[in-house]
């Protein structure tokens, strides 16, 4: 909330009037005080006291002018650092310097008023306070050491006859006073401000919590959108592809059972027309496919692409990956080839996220007409259920629908089964040849395997 | 800060620094202020401290070109102290000034004088041990050296020559002790006009402190907190003030007895004898007498101690000059031009050993006297002097102690424990 700090009654604008008040009280006190010293010593002089003023000092106090000088600058210098300390911009060297040159100065001017007025203690005090809210707010105020060298302020009042002398001592004790309840009154201002600050970083808090829960709707939102988007783009492929052949196809085919016993002839010519509409249609499909393809099945064989695959996952996760390939199987299709790499794919991403393996192993190899796809991890393996069955998830669903595509079977195991780790995952698709040759029978069976293991 | 004001603001402020620069690295005269007083340090007309000083300036001027000594001439001694303090307080306060022995221990408390061991020390040309010891220890607060001795004074005994050979008494010679001088003090007390009351008497002026110090006694500890009143020495010499106030019988001897030449003995500075014993004072005082002074007597088979005043010289704390400053001090204090110029300006006694040994007689006891004391007594006695305390209560202490010993000397007060219990009193006070 920038706006609300430019305003004037704010935490920040209430504090700064607070120690400039009791900065301008202070060094208002401060010129009294040597003021007074000043205007006393020199009158000690005049009227010949001073061997018996002297008499009773414990200290050399400073000459009239010099103590005035001396307890002004270094008022000022106390001011100097302590304004660069309060500001957050120096760097942390910078700010330890301040510190100790505002606490120098504050002795020095303290030493020169000859300890007759401490308040300016609870100025670096202020200033510390600035910084350190609610820690180092401990000062030490007993300056009880620092005081055998100094001129007692009553050796100065002792100067003037009773009643002055009276009224002096009671003005130095009100200032004193009054010192402090400016400073209590900063204190005040400060812990108000302290306040309504944690007050302001609260709701700042909820409502950043707020703007999450927002968000994150926003995400799926967006998500479902995108997930229609395609859909339509699917819808409106399949209809301008797909479905502009056929249509043509039907139309075609119409005009043949109509023509095809009058002329044979042009019926054929027509077919042919048919034939080369259906094979464009096919064109436009497998491009249209093709734009959903993995990129590295676009670009290099299935082969180069699984290494190519494994060997990015190895490097951007760490995991060890051993691409095991015993035998190639040869003229895949492209959905085949598509479904063989999505396996790997998953599997080894399973491996990773879910089991966080260290190892896994992946090997490929064609028996009797079959494709094995098997994949092990010595990772934690998935969690299972009071019978021992792992808890499908998304992709191991998705995988199973892949693979049942094509007539192929998916089993795996968790090794937590058994009490042990790992995850071991077999699927097996049959040859395109041989599942041509022998039907569809060993399909079904081999889909109703699947249901009765995974589905239930 | 924009561009177009920071080229207009960084030469000035170039040019400021500059200036400011040139002004701090000015060349300026070295201005040594000295603080000296007028008169006589010992409290007897004449003395003339410019005069011996004048001459030290001079030549340190001339030693070190480009130095300016100046003082503030006029400033009577009595006024001394009261200067001293209102130059402290206005802070304008003389660089090398002459320290009272009242003001000693005020500067020296509140740190208003340089510590000087740190330039003794790295001084080659000084050594402590020219100066008589007491002298120098007397400069010293709390085992640091402080102020250097200037001059020095002690005490002799005045004796009417005439008046001793009137009774066919041999003046004491050299070193003499108590012994005789009771036994000359009894036989001189006598009625001589035969009126039934003393008219003559032995001694004047002579009081237990004397003879304390005399005895040997120390009567305070060095940190001015306890006294030893009780000690042997001190009863020592109270009883001897007893004996010789006992021969007078109660007769109040006055200084009216001793101008009339009927007191054969009375204590006498170092400074008065050298004041009335030449001309033209001689003619002022004592004219109807013969007289001259001995040192003062000692304990039988004791050490010849005798009481020891010092003028002494200190550096202001908060000098500009510290070089110069030392460089001066050290030139008054131990050279032998000055120290023999405390001779003949002062009626005071060099500080310095070496100096009364060599001098002529003439030189240490005026023109034209004929002393029965030599400058090698004189010396003599300076190394066994011992000066009085300096601690603040001193005072009140003292006079405390003198009204109770002074009933005990005349015998209002029985001995008893008497000292005993003013040692208790005393001790409160110091305490308190």
């Amino acid at each position: 909330m920038p706006g609300n700090e430019s305003l004037i009654g704010t935490p920040r604008a209430a504090r700064t009037l607070a120690h400039r008040i009791l900065l301008v009280y202070n060094a208002l006190v401060v010129f009294l005080l040597a003021g007074f010293m000043s205007v006393t010593q020199q009158k000690i002089i005049a009227s010949m006291n001073a061997r018996a003023f002297l008499e009773d000092l414990p200290a050399m106090p400073l000459s009239p002018e010099l103590g005035l000088a001396l307890s002004l600058c270094a008022l000022f210098v106390l001011w100097a650092a302590g304004h660069l300390y309060r500001r957050d911009t120096l760097p942390r060297a910078m700010h330890w310097t301040c510190l100790v040159i505002e606490i120098v100065a504050c002795l020095a001017c303290m030493r020169s008023l000859n300890l007759a007025y401490d308040g300016v203690v609870l100025l670096v005090v202020a200033d510390l306070m600035h910084r350190y809210e609610g820690r180092n707010q401990g000062a030490d105020y007993s300056l009880a050491a620092f005081a055998v060298h100094a001129v007692p302020f009553d050796a100065y009042t002792a100067y003037y006859v009773e009643p002055v002398r009276a009224v002096l001592s009671a003005l130095r004790g009100g200032l004193v006073s009054l010192n402090l309840v400016l400073f209590i009154g900063y204190l005040v201002v400060i812990l108000k401000g302290s306040h309504a600050e944690k007050q302001r970083i609260a709701m700042l808090n909820d409502q950043l919590a707020d703007a999450n829960l927002r968000l994150r709707a926003y995400a799926i939102e967006a998500e479902r959108t995108a997930e229609t988007r395609e859909r339509n783009r699917l819808a409106r492929e399949i209809h301008d592809t797909l479905g502009h052949a056929l249509t043509g196809i039907a139309a075609g085919l119409d005009a043949c059972i109509v023509m095809v016993d009058t002329a044979p002839d042009f019926t054929k010519q027509q077919l042919v027309k048919i034939r080369e509409t259906a094979l464009r249609g096919i064109k436009d499909v497998r491009r249209s496919v093709k734009k959903l393809r993995p990129d590295d099945l676009e670009q290099m064989p299935l082969r180069d692409a699984l290494v190519h695959m494994t060997q990015e996952f190895c490097a951007s996760t760490g995991m060890d990956v051993r691409l095991n390939i015993l035998k190639m199987p040869a003229h895949l299709r492209e959905d085949e080839e598509e479904v063989v790499y999505r396996v790997v794919q998953e599997g080894i991403t399973n491996a990773n996220r879910h089991g966080h393996a260290q190892h896994q192993t992946v090997t490929i190899t064609v028996e009797q007409g079959r494709i094995y796809l098997l994949l092990y991890d010595d990772g934690e393996g998935a969690p299972v259920d009071a019978d021992g069955r792992v808890e499908e998830g998304f992709g191991l669903k998705h995988m199973k629908e892949r693979v049942g595509l094509l007539h192929g079977t998916v089993r795996y195991e968790s090794g937590q089964a058994f009490g042990g780790h790992g995850f071991s995952l077999e699927v097996v698709i049959p040859e395109r040849k041989a599942a041509l040759s022998e039907g569809a029978e060993p399909d079904t069976k081999n889909l109703q395997q699947t249901e009765g293991n995974d589905v239930r | 800060m924009s561009g177009r004001w920071r080229i207009v603001l960084t030469p000035l402020v170039i040019l400021f620094c500059a200036a400011c620069l040139c002004y701090a690295l000015r060349p300026t005269p070295h201005v040594l202020r000295v603080g000296i007083f007028v008169g006589s340090p010992w409290g007897v007309p004449g003395g003339d401290i410019y005069g011996m000083l004048d001459e030290s300036i001079a030549a340190f001027e001339e030693a070190h070109p480009g130095v300016q000594v100046t003082y503030v001439s006029g400033i009577s001694r009595d006024d001394y102290s009261e200067w001293l303090a209102e130059r402290f307080l206005a802070g304008d306060e003389p660089d090398v000034f002459l320290l009272l022995p009242e003001d000693f221990e005020l500067y020296a408390a509140q740190g208003a004088l340089l510590p000087l061991a740190p330039l003794e020390k790295d001084d080659a040309a000084f050594d402590a041990s020219a100066f008589y010891p007491a002298a120098f220890a007397y400069g010293q607060y709390d085992g640091e050296s402080m102020a250097l001795p200037l001059a020095c004074m002690t005490r002799l005994m005045f004796v009417n020559k005439t008046l001793l050979a009137r009774e066919g008494i041999a003046m004491p010679e050299g070193r003499w002790t108590f012994d005789d001088f009771y036994r000359i003090a009894a036989a001189v007390t006598r009625d001589t006009d035969g009126d039934g009351t003393l008219d003559q008497f032995g001694v004047y002026d002579y009081d237990w402190q004397l003879a304390a110090t005399a005895t040997g006694a120390q009567l305070f500890r060095d940190d001015g907190r306890a006294s030893y009143f009780a000690a042997p020495e001190v009863e020592q010499a109270v009883r001897f003030c007893m004996k010789l106030s006992a021969l007078t019988r109660g007769h109040q001897v006055t200084p009216r007895d001793f101008d009339l030449g009927r007191v054969a003995f009375r204590p006498f500075s170092f400074a008065e004898y050298r004041t009335y014993k030449p001309y033209p004072w001689r003619i002022k005082k004592y004219m109807n007498f013969e007289w001259d002074c001995i040192p003062l007597p000692e304990q039988p088979g004791g050490t010849p101690h005798a009481p020891l005043g010092v003028l002494l010289a200190g550096i202001s704390a908060r000098t500009h000059e510290k070089a110069l400053a030392w460089a001066f001090l050290r030139d008054i204090t131990t050279s032998d031009e000055v120290q023999k110029s405390v001779l003949a300006h002062t009626q005071g006694l060099p500080a310095k050993r070496g100096i009364l040994e060599t001098a002529a007689p003439a030189d240490v006891f005026g023109e034209g006297v004929t002393a029965s004391l030599t400058p090698a007594l004189l010396g003599e006695t300076l190394d066994h002097a011992v000066t009085a305390p300096k601690f603040k209560r001193y005072e009140g202490a003292m006079l405390l102690s003198d009204t109770e010993i002074a009933k005990l000397v005349h015998g209002t007060v029985s001995f008893d424990n008497a000292l005993n219990r003013l040692q208790k009193e005393v001790n409160a006070y110091l305490q308190r």
